[in-house]
């Protein structure tokens, strides 16, 4: 079962690659924050209540709904439709997020480090360098929002390969330090839209010397 | 529990400062705040050593830089005062701005004394949303797109570095160690597969280079020290940057015992040129007062990260050379305030004449650039003296004429451009009689300059045992 998550997991990624429309991206986040959900609920089944309601807050309520929601407004604020600035053909791009998959796959098995699960590592890394991919190839800031949250998805993978046991206080500041985060970065880029009148990353170059 | 109240009462007056809206609470909420803060420092110097609220500890290397914040917090507030009574933004901007203040110098509080890997992180990524808020403060276009810019390239790179904090929770769960305490893993460090614990170094090291303002991640911070209004970019160039050399510190320090640490050694040899390379470069066609400075904290910074590859000599040098860093950056930083005042522009070729002018404030200028460019009797010559001593004991020849050579040029720059606000022709249609000047306002300068000439040249013992309590790793 953890296995067909990750698959699914993997294939958000390649349909990340393919699609233009804004509002693809903040549904394909929503289905990660369920996937994600369904891979800690299984492979934590020996987890305590406080984590597991901990878990649920960080996928379901914050990945899923809080961030979505709130990259709605921020994408109708600033009347975002299709991005069409890819620097590179969609037909590469996504053959390069392929290639990242298999690389993260290569790397995974190569690791020694019995700690490590590296089926949730092999993932990762494909998710962290996917989202790194996703905002070279974007000129919109808003795409470099969506690219940070992969990167953040993919973070959350990593914490689950390594089965981390971090005290559940020091776990719920990250994730209040993330969404805390994603507000303030979906805040200004909603100033940029209204300042800059584009989300175009073109705009931002003010600063010289 | 001591730390604890520390953030309540921080939290409380933030939101009392954002909430209430008068100008008034604003300075009395803020002075009570930074009185705090200098009460913590005191209470973490006599309780040295000792852990607070589980996941902090007060010890040498968190006492210094939080005795340099308290410090920079009085300058940083008197100034702040001065620059918003002359540039109105509103009650509400104000308010934005001394809460953000607050906020920011608890984060950094926090990570100073952090013992847990993970909560240092969680205060360090604090620090990026603080921070941007008072980037943003002017509301200008440049103040928008550097804050954007800091916000996003700041949170990847503490992202990254968390990659490499979870990678090491991984190495040391196979150890069966479960917890990211720092005092913990030193003692297994050593035994931690080598490969495993230089991926994580590099992460940790690329990652807070965007907080330390060194190669790769440095642009943001460049562009952040430009925008910011001049008191926050004094603030910012030198205790936040601090907080980055910590994050390196605390990662430096469990792998310093490690079979790791030549390649360890040389990496940050590479990191720092390179930072210094870099700032040499782009000072040689810099036309803008705040760009020099952020550039030269670049070499600083990078100065500070080769310091750190040279051993024992080294480390007492790289943790002399912050502190003075701090003092002379923040000073430099609240004379162009003052330069602003008289000139209205931070460009180069808008300003002249500045000593006939504003002749104390020529003086400080002055004595500024014999501070920052490490001339005799600056604090910065001993510290540098002793890197160059180390370099040369450590048979590192060739790499200390580089670093001499990018001296040269950085000291040749920063000497044309100083001298040239100081004594070339009046830029035209100024009338500088009309402009006020503060008897008081250069006072914190002289205060910071003076500091550093005698802590280099007779520093306390007290001073001395803190850096000797916080190099013996």
């Amino acid at each position: 079962m953890v296995s067909l998550l990750i698959v699914l997991y993997g294939l958000t990624l390649i349909y990340f690659a393919l699609s233009e429309r804004v509002n693809n991206y903040v549904v394909l986040l929503g289905i990660q924050g369920v996937l994600l959900f369904t891979i800690a609920f299984y492979n934590l089944r020996d987890i305590n209540i406080v984590g597991l309601i901990f878990i649920l807050l960080e996928t379901i309520v914050v990945k899923t709904f809080l961030i979505p929601y709130f990259l709605n407004r921020v994408r109708r604020h600033n009347n975002l439709k299709r991005v069409q600035e890819h620097s590179i053909p969609v037909f590469y791009s996504v053959l390069i997020i392929v290639l990242l998959l298999v690389t993260g796959f290569v790397l995974g098995n190569q690791l020694e480090v019995k700690s490590i699960q590296s089926k949730f590592f092999s993932i990762s890394i494909a998710s962290l360098l996917s989202g790194l991919f996703f905002v070279i190839i974007h000129k919109n800031v808003f795409s470099h929002l969506v690219g940070y949250l992969i990167i953040e998805n993919g973070m959350f993978l990593l914490s689950l390969a390594v089965g981390n046991e971090m005290p559940v206080l020091v776990s719920l500041a990250i994730m209040i330090d993330i969404f805390i985060g994603i507000l303030v970065i979906g805040i200004f880029l909603n100033k940029v839209g209204d300042v800059f009148q584009s989300t175009n990353i073109d705009e931002l170059s003010q600063l010289k010397n | 529990m001591v730390l604890l109240v520390f953030f309540a009462i921080s939290i409380i007056i933030s939101s009392l400062i954002f909430l209430l809206r008068k100008k008034t609470v604003n300075l009395i909420l803020t002075s009570l705040f930074v009185a705090t803060q200098i009460g913590l420092s005191a209470y973490s110097f006599i309780h040295k050593g000792e852990t607070d609220s589980a996941y902090f500890t007060f010890d040498a290397i968190g006492i210094i830089l939080s005795m340099v914040l308290s410090l920079l917090s009085i300058t940083t507030l008197y100034h702040s005062i001065l620059y918003l009574n002359r540039h109105t933004s509103g009650i509400k901007n104000e308010c934005i701005y001394f809460a953000s203040l607050v906020m920011l110098i608890s984060s950094m509080t926090g990570a100073y004394f952090a013992n847990h890997l993970a909560v240092m992180w969680v205060c360090i990524e604090a620090t990026t949303l603080f921070v941007a808020l008072l980037i943003f403060h002017e509301r200008s276009k440049v103040a928008l797109e550097a804050a954007w810019k800091y916000l996003y390239v700041s949170s990847i790179g503490v992202t990254i570095a968390f990659m490499g904090l979870l990678f090491l929770s991984a190495i040391s769960n196979a150890h069966g160690i479960k917890s990211l305490d720092m005092k913990q893993l030193a003692i297994i460090a050593k035994d931690m597969n080598p490969i495993y614990l230089k991926i994580t170094f590099l992460l940790v090291l690329v990652g807070f280079s965007a907080k330390m303002g060194i190669v790769p991640l440095h642009t943001v911070t460049v562009d952040a020290h430009t925008a910011a209004p001049f008191p926050v970019s004094a603030f910012i160039s030198t205790t936040l940057m601090n907080v980055g050399f910590l994050g390196i510190f605390r990662l430096f320090t469990i792998v310093a015992h490690t079979g790791i640490i030549n390649w360890t050694n040389a990496l940050l040899i590479i990191v720092g040129t390179l930072s210094i390379a870099m700032s040499a470069i782009q000072l040689l066609r810099i036309k803008h007062f705040k760009r020099m400075f952020a550039f030269s904290s670049l070499e600083h910074m990078g100065i500070i990260a080769v310091a750190l590859s040279l051993g024992k000599p080294g480390y007492y040098a790289a943790i002399l050379h912050i502190v003075f860093h701090s003092f002379v950056k923040a000073g430099l930083f609240y004379q162009i305030g003052q330069v602003y005042n008289f000139f209205k522009s931070y460009w180069i070729s808008d300003t002249g004449n500045y000593f006939k002018i504003n002749p104390v404030g020529g003086l400080v200028i002055i004595l500024g650039f014999i501070s920052i460019t490490a001339m005799p009797p600056s604090g910065l010559f001993i510290s540098e003296f002793l890197v160059f001593k180390a370099l040369f004991a450590l048979k590192h020849y060739a790499l200390a004429c580089f670093i001499l050579f990018l001296f040269t040029i950085i000291i040749y720059v920063f000497g044309k451009h100083i001298f040239f606000l100081l004594y070339s022709n009046p830029p035209e249609n100024k009338n500088f009689e009309t402009i006020k000047i503060n008897r008081f306002e250069t006072i914190s300068q002289f205060v910071l300059f003076g500091l550093v000439i005698y802590l280099g040249f007779n520093p306390p013992v007290f001073f001395t045992d803190l850096i000797k309590s916080a190099i013996s790793f």
